[in-house]
């Protein structure tokens, strides 16, 4: 087992993040798309496991050199592999957070709180939802404020990844009684409360996915 | 001449709507890309757009045409992905209407915000049909250029009438308005094909052209000369000149 500072996410990190990303998408796919038959197009959860399949194979056969390289290439193979507004939100979410740590080899917790801020900032734009549109943004948007807080209070990286993943599945949940304002749910209307979104679903698996790969790799 | 790129999750509608549109051109139509589906999925894909705005990135613009919700996501995240950098557009317009509209204008040679004016309004021809008509515009002043011609030919001016008279008036340094003087619909720009359209003219309705700018009496006369013709669509022996 490897046994590594607590304070930093190396170029590793960030793949076994992605791997337990597919993984775990993998392993929710088909609630996942159970989840988008009830108000989208039921095929979230498909399209989401070829993403992360193909971005887990894309970053285990060539090892990139810098963090940078690693959250661009699962952006740009989202992107060409999601389809639909899932592929250009999450690709948008990682290249977003590329530009931001240019050729940085490892990031700490204030570096990476920054960087997935400013991914967060482009999925926003990008679809233009607000917190409490019954989107991806309702899970992602407590992430970055908790990792703000954690890294300004000092707190340790794993310690702060944990309380991203818990805000992140709040976030998740208090989409259940919400009326979809923006994606193919809005169509609904009304009839898309009492649903969990799967956008946001998908989400809090990866904020999940991280918390859960770097604490094993720290172990 | 402007380029197009089709932004659809399905090749065989793009295929389709871009097949449709190009029958309404006569002469070289535009350059079009068409970028649709993921994989052999239902599904948009940003770097495709991207690679495709940049095939045709030589020309001096390029429009987006979308169809449904997260292509328009696609569309966008292409913008940033592409190298190329020739003024880029992403329309609002309807697939289907806009696709036939942007290809009929784009052939004329006709400018990038013209063209996205155009596909934006593509709806405008069919919700004239289906809602009350807006009162008729004040009578425009006569003027030297202005003719007036029946319209002979038995199915009035539909597309293919209107594609023509798009492409005629496009060769001209002239702007031409078109006013159906029996409905009291109009004028619109005869290099607008929905708006055309929406002129409603039908066989034996009288049709009024006034031109302007250097090559008017020529723009003019040559579209004169197809209202005259019937557009080559009345049965010979019963054409008027």
């Amino acid at each position: 087992m490897l046994t590594l500072e607590d304070s930093r996410l190396t170029v590793d990190d960030l793949i076994a993040w992605l791997v337990r990303f597919d993984e775990q998408i993998v392993e929710h796919a088909e609630r996942l798309t159970e989840l988008d038959s009830a108000i989208g197009d039921a095929d979230h959860g498909t399209n989401m496991a070829r993403g992360t399949a193909a971005v887990r194979l894309r970053l285990t056969e060539a090892r990139p050199d810098d963090a940078g390289a690693v959250l661009k290439s699962c952006g740009m193979t989202l992107v060409s592999t999601v389809g639909g507004a899932s592929g250009s939100l999450y690709g948008t979410l990682f290249l977003e957070m590329a530009k931001r740590v240019g050729a940085a080899s490892e990031l700490d917790t204030t570096v990476f709180a920054d960087a997935f801020r400013a991914g967060v900032a482009g999925v926003v734009a990008r679809g233009r939802a607000e917190p409490g549109d019954k989107t991806m943004i309702d899970a992602l948007q407590p992430t970055v404020d908790a990792l703000s807080t954690a890294a300004a209070g000092g707190v340790p990286l794993t310690k702060s990844l944990q309380a991203a993943a818990a805000a992140a599945a709040a976030g998740r949940d208090a989409t259940i009684p919400l009326v979809a304002r923006r994606g193919r749910a809005s169509y609904l209307g009304d009839r898309s409360a009492d649903h969990l979104d799967p956008g946001a679903t998908s989400a809090a698996l990866l904020v999940q996915s991280l918390a859960d790969s770097h604490a094993e790799r720290v172990r | 001449m402007i380029g197009l790129v089709i932004v659809s999750h399905s090749p065989r509608l793009a295929e389709a709507a871009v097949e449709l549109g190009l029958k309404m051109v006569h002469g070289s139509p535009p350059p079009i890309r068409i970028a649709a589906g993921v994989d052999g999925h239902f599904g948009t894909d940003a770097a495709a757009v991207a690679a495709a705005i940049d095939e045709i990135g030589e020309e001096p613009g390029v429009l987006v045409i979308t169809d449904l919700g997260s292509a328009v996501l696609s569309a966008g995240l292409a913008l940033e992905l592409r190298e190329s950098s020739t003024e880029v557009l992403v329309s609002a317009g309807p697939f289907v209407e806009g696709i036939t509209a942007g290809v009929v204008l784009a052939a004329t040679g006709a400018p990038l915000e013209e063209v996205a004016r155009e596909v934006a309004g593509a709806l405008d021809a069919k919700r004239d049909q289906l809602e009350p008509m807006p009162d008729a515009p004040p009578p425009t002043s006569w003027d030297p250029l202005s003719v007036d011609e029946v319209l002979i030919n038995p199915e009035g001016l539909h597309t293919r009438p209107a594609a023509m008279f798009v492409q005629t008036v496009g060769g001209y340094d002239a702007l031409v308005d078109v006013t159906n003087l029996t409905t009291g619909i109009g004028p619109v720009t005869a290099k607008s094909m929905i708006g055309l359209l929406s002129l409603g003219a039908k066989q034996g309705h009288r049709i009024k052209l006034d031109g302007h700018g250097p090559d008017a009496a020529t723009a003019v006369s040559a579209l004169r000369g197809l209202l005259a013709d019937g557009f080559g669509e009345v049965p010979s022996g019963s054409a008027a000149i």
